[in-house]
């Protein structure tokens, strides 16, 4: 783990540096502000959603160095020197990253809310096994509620963008 | 001459075609409607890029917060808000003497307060509004409002608010009313019976739990105030908030925002008074609000705990005679939808069996615990869970397969249910029939290969009425319109809350009218632009709002029929519209795309808008006896079945497969269809083995995701459907709707197959892996 950032400031804000979906960001931040309010307060990234707000829901994953992370328990000045992908980093040009596709598809996405948690749950799950068994896909999946559609449809979207991944490697 | 007498009958065939009224049992297949069609909305949300309520704020706003009850039951002797707007930062700090109308709000009843003047009822009710620069500051300024309170006794359970010395929750006292049904002579033919099953079941309180916490944004402008929230009806928010708020209704509008889950949880008002009344006394300003997750638990309303009092007589070939039911309604401390919620549990007291004598009564009793309101399920889920629990020991008493205890108490069509209403098309024993198939009832094993594991197989059937019935006046209303570039414009507020409302109403547009999927642009949920559509709730929306939807649609292509015969100099009856052209049957060439057609309208002087109104009328139930001849529109059947696994060491429980029929008319669009099942199932599997809002002194103790448990994708099988189609005269295509039956079958079924396993009945509510273990532990 990285050091975080240390105040040098009068103004109470400190100095924060990191990579957000792919740019460079420097910008100053509250010592206090949680990830999450700093990406969609400061940086108007509000595709993060927040929903419990203490860690027990993933809506609000982003991936720090490709792992998801729980925005609304971790400070903004934790990501100093790391990468920060949000979900906004996800397509690129209007063209959907193969998950979003198959979530579209798959009738995974009802009220929305926890889709973009989901999303990074699912790209840090297959970056890290393209091939995740029912098992790791469940252990992968397990920190994200969703309260609308009995997850059967989440399941099916990660495995069919899973073959698919898979098939273009091949 | 054969061969011109062919093409005669070709013709006079053809004609038919063309002049069909395009009802659902004279048109050929559909092409849209029956679709698994995208989400329209699924992209946007996929990318992060769709706006929900908190998606609305900016910085440079002004954000509000709600001071709430310190305790369940005080009266307020005075509120000091001095020191508060003394704090920098701080704009405004609002009391109930700045609410300029009446102060009060509640869906039937309006005897809540939007700020509290002399009284508070529960550790939710809000006393001042906060508006500062920052959140951070009006929450530090929510500390500085003193509260002079002079603590009441606090009547925390229905024993107590009952009790004749029990402190008044309201002047007129603690029952909120009662309901009764009374058919044929129950207390008889209960005397009569041969077998007698007599239990209590006593249901918890649950939180709808959507994670789109409630949070929006309102604006006053001295003409308008604009307010930005997501609710679940509209126009009736604007009414209430209207009257609280001393505002004539024609200057307020709102607006829905997308909206993450609502499950009955966005229907009583919420944050929408407060932000209207800050903007109200801020003018030119935006001000934010957001509840936090412990917030919003606190100050919302829950799902009814129910304790259920079920005595059911049959005969000794399992035959039911009679049913004597009551039911004590834990009301909170206001009335919120409470009646209906009452209503419902009595209209469905013994779901889709014939029983010839049934009493029920129904109390709905005040406490300083948290309102209790509407949630899907209504009052029938927990109803549900109590008729089937007694069917089961009714069969084991018996000595009988439940199954076949069921199938011939069933209600077939044309027989009556509990209010008198005659189903036509009742559909319960198919649905049944499917899933036993399905699960393979007569081979299931019980095999676990663990002397502490214990495997059961459990079952539900359940009948539901649609809307809200009682002779209320339930209407919806839609316009649907054509633009001059050729889109087809569908107006309705109707809330889509995740269901997939806007492809239910933009596939029966497209269908109605004849155009492709992407031509039709679905607007919902502002009240400047769309007309009354009605609550989403009651799983009326698809059957309401999808026929206004139709009718409105159906009139707009007969008026672009005319535009194009008069232009193509044709016989009306002769133009068909299809795939987003209007040709004639006989002239294929002669033929318009819509933006001709719109452009031609208009230079004709034809209307290129219609307007669609679905009021389909009920007749209210008979206050003694409960019955009416057509107490809801329509009926919903479904049946469910499931296998558990139970580990008596600890108490836990596995759904280890899981089946669900419904019969939902016509699936506008199947795949939302089956989310909705495999939702509903998701809930209800919470609801009976892990969701409970646990009050202690009308104290929240678990206002989070930490401790109030949700189901996640582990707790879950991959829920099996079968969807059933056995179209509805009165709905959209034949189709009905399916909301709330999944919850409502699936808490039954699940604790069916806990008391298949253990052989004893949990009485309380939800089977955690403590109560289960204690179950099985005592004697």
């Amino acid at each position: 783990m990285k050091k975080p950032a240390k105040a040098k400031s009068t103004d109470g804000l400190w100095p924060l540096r990191f990579t957000l979906n792919g740019r460079k960001v420097s910008a100053k931040v509250q010592p206090t502000q949680t990830l999450l309010d700093f990406l969609r307060v400061e940086m108007g990234l509000t595709g993060t959603k927040g929903a419990c707000l203490e860690g027990e829901c993933g809506s609000c994953y982003v991936l720090v160095d490709g792992k998801p992370m729980n925005s609304c328990l971790m400070l903004a000045p934790q990501v100093q020197d790391r990468k920060v992908t949000t979900i906004e980093g996800f397509a690129h040009n209007q063209k959907l990253d193969v998950i979003q596709r198959k979530f579209v598809e798959c009738g995974a996405v009802q009220c929305g809310y926890c889709t973009p948690g989901l999303v990074v749950a699912a790209k840090a799950l297959l970056a890290e096994n393209p091939h995740p068994t029912r098992e790791q896909f469940l252990v992968g999946m397990e920190g994200n509620i969703c309260r609308c559609t009995g997850y059967s449809q989440i399941l099916r979207a990660c495995k069919l963008a899973a073959d698919e991944m898979g098939l273009k490697k091949k | 001459m054969s061969r011109l007498t062919d093409t005669l009958q070709e013709k006079v065939a053809q004609l038919h075609t063309a002049t069909k009224s395009s009802s659902a049992y004279e048109s050929g297949p559909t092409k849209v409607v029956g679709q698994s069609a995208q989400r329209l909305d699924a992209v946007g949300k996929a990318t992060g890029a769709t706006k929900y309520g908190q998606d609305l704020f900016d910085k440079k706003f002004l954000f509000a917060k709600v001071l709430r009850a310190a305790h369940p039951h005080a009266e307020i002797l005075g509120v000091d808000t001095r020191e508060a707007k003394k704090l920098p930062g701080v704009v405004a700090v609002l009391a109930h003497q700045d609410v300029a109308g009446t102060n009060l709000h509640g869906l039937i009843r309006r005897d809540q307060e939007v700020l509290c003047s002399r009284k508070v009822r529960y550790r939710g009710d809000a006393i001042a509004v906060v508006v500062a620069k920052t959140e951070e500051i009006a929450i530090e300024a929510l500390t500085k409002i003193r509260v002079d309170y002079k603590p009441l006794p606090s009547v925390l359970t229905m024993e107590d608010a009952l009790k004749p010395d029990a402190p008044k929750i309201h002047a007129e006292g603690n029952v909120l009313g009662e309901k009764h049904l009374r058919k044929g002579d129950a207390p008889k033919a209960m005397r009569e019976a041969d077998v007698v099953v007599e239990d209590m079941i006593q249901t918890q309180t649950v939180d709808h739990a959507f994670l789109d916490i409630e949070a929006g944004r309102a604006r006053y402008d001295g003409k308008r105030l604009t307010i930005e929230v997501s609710g679940q009806w509209l126009h009736e928010e604007r009414r209430l908030i209207a009257l609280a708020l001393g505002l004539p209704l024609e200057k307020l509008r709102i607006i829905q925002p997308a909206t993450g889950g609502a499950f009955g949880g966005r229907e009583d008002i919420s944050i929408q008074i407060y932000l209207g009344l800050a903007a109200l006394k801020l003018k030119g300003k935006t001000i934010c609000l957001r509840y936090s997750r412990s917030e919003s638990m606190v100050a919302r309303h829950k799902r009814h705990p129910i304790r259920v009092h079920y005595k059911l007589g049959a005969k000794k070939d399992g035959t039911l005679v009679a049913a004597q039911i009551t039911f004590y309604v834990d009301k909170g401390a206001y009335a919120s939808t409470g009646i209906a919620v009452m209503r419902k549990a009595s209209s469905h007291a013994t779901g889709p069996y014939k029983v010839p004598n049934v009493w029920v009564d129904v109390i709905g009793v005040f406490t300083n615990n948290n309102p209790c309101g509407a949630m899907r399920g209504f009052g029938a889920a927990q109803t549900a869970i109590a008729y089937e629990g007694l069917m089961d020991r009714l069969a084991a008493k018996l000595g009988m397969d439940k199954t076949e205890l069921r199938m011939k108490n069933l209600i077939h069509s044309g027989d009556a249910v509990t209010t008198g209403q005659i189903v036509p098309h009742a559909t319960g024993q198919e649905c049944f029939e499917a899933v036993l198939k399905k699960i393979d009832w007569k081979n299931r094993s019980y095999e676990t290969g663990a002397p502490h594991l214990k495997r059961g197989y459990g079952v539900s059937v359940i009948c539901f009425g649609l809307g809200y019935g009682d002779g209320f006046p339930d209407a919806s209303r839609a316009r649907c319109k054509l633009t001059a570039d050729g889109t087809v414009e569908v107006y309705s507020s109707a809330a889509d809350v995740g269901q997939g409302l806007m492809n239910m109403i933009a596939q029966i547009v497209a269908e109605e009218v004849g155009v492709p999927l992407e031509r039709v642009r679905p607007i919902i949920g502002d009240t400047e632009l769309t007309p009354e559509s009605g609550s989403t709730s009651a799983t009326r929306q698809t059957y309401f709002t999808g026929s206004a939807v139709q009718l409105a649609a159906s009139e707009l292509k007969k008026q672009l029929q005319d535009i194009a015969a008069s232009h193509l100099e044709e016989l009306v009856y002769e133009i068909k519209i299809e795939n987003g052209e209007a040709y004639n049957v006989f002239h294929p060439k002669k033929r318009m795309t819509l933006p001709e057609l719109a452009r031609e309208g208009k230079r004709r002087g034809y209307s290129l808008e219609a307007m669609g109104v679905y009021k389909p009328p009920t007749m209210p139930e008979n206050t003694q006896t409960g019955q009416s001849m057509r107490a809801f529109v329509t009926y919903l059947f479904g049946s469910h079945a499931c296998q558990v696994l139970v580990d008596t060491e600890t108490g836990e429980v596995k759904v280890e497969r899981y089946i669900a029929c419904h019969d939902v008319g016509k699936a506008i669009n199947p795949d939302q269809v089956i989310g909705q099942i495999r939702g509903g199932v998701t809930q209800g599997i919470g609801m009976v083995l892990m969701e409970e809002v646990v009050m202690k002194d009308g104290r929240i103790m678990n206002p989070g995701f930490t401790d109030y448990i949700l189901p996640t994708i582990r707790d879950v099988p991959e829920i099996e459907c079968i969807v059933m189609e056995n179209p509805d005269p009165g709905g959209p295509f034949g189709a009905r709707g399916i909301g709330e039956p999944p919850l409502i079958a699936c808490g039954p079924a699940v604790m069916s197959a806990i008391y298949d396993a253990i052989g004893k009945p949990v009485r309380t509510l939800p089977a955690t892996p403590e109560r289960v273990w204690r179950t099985i532990s005592e004697d």
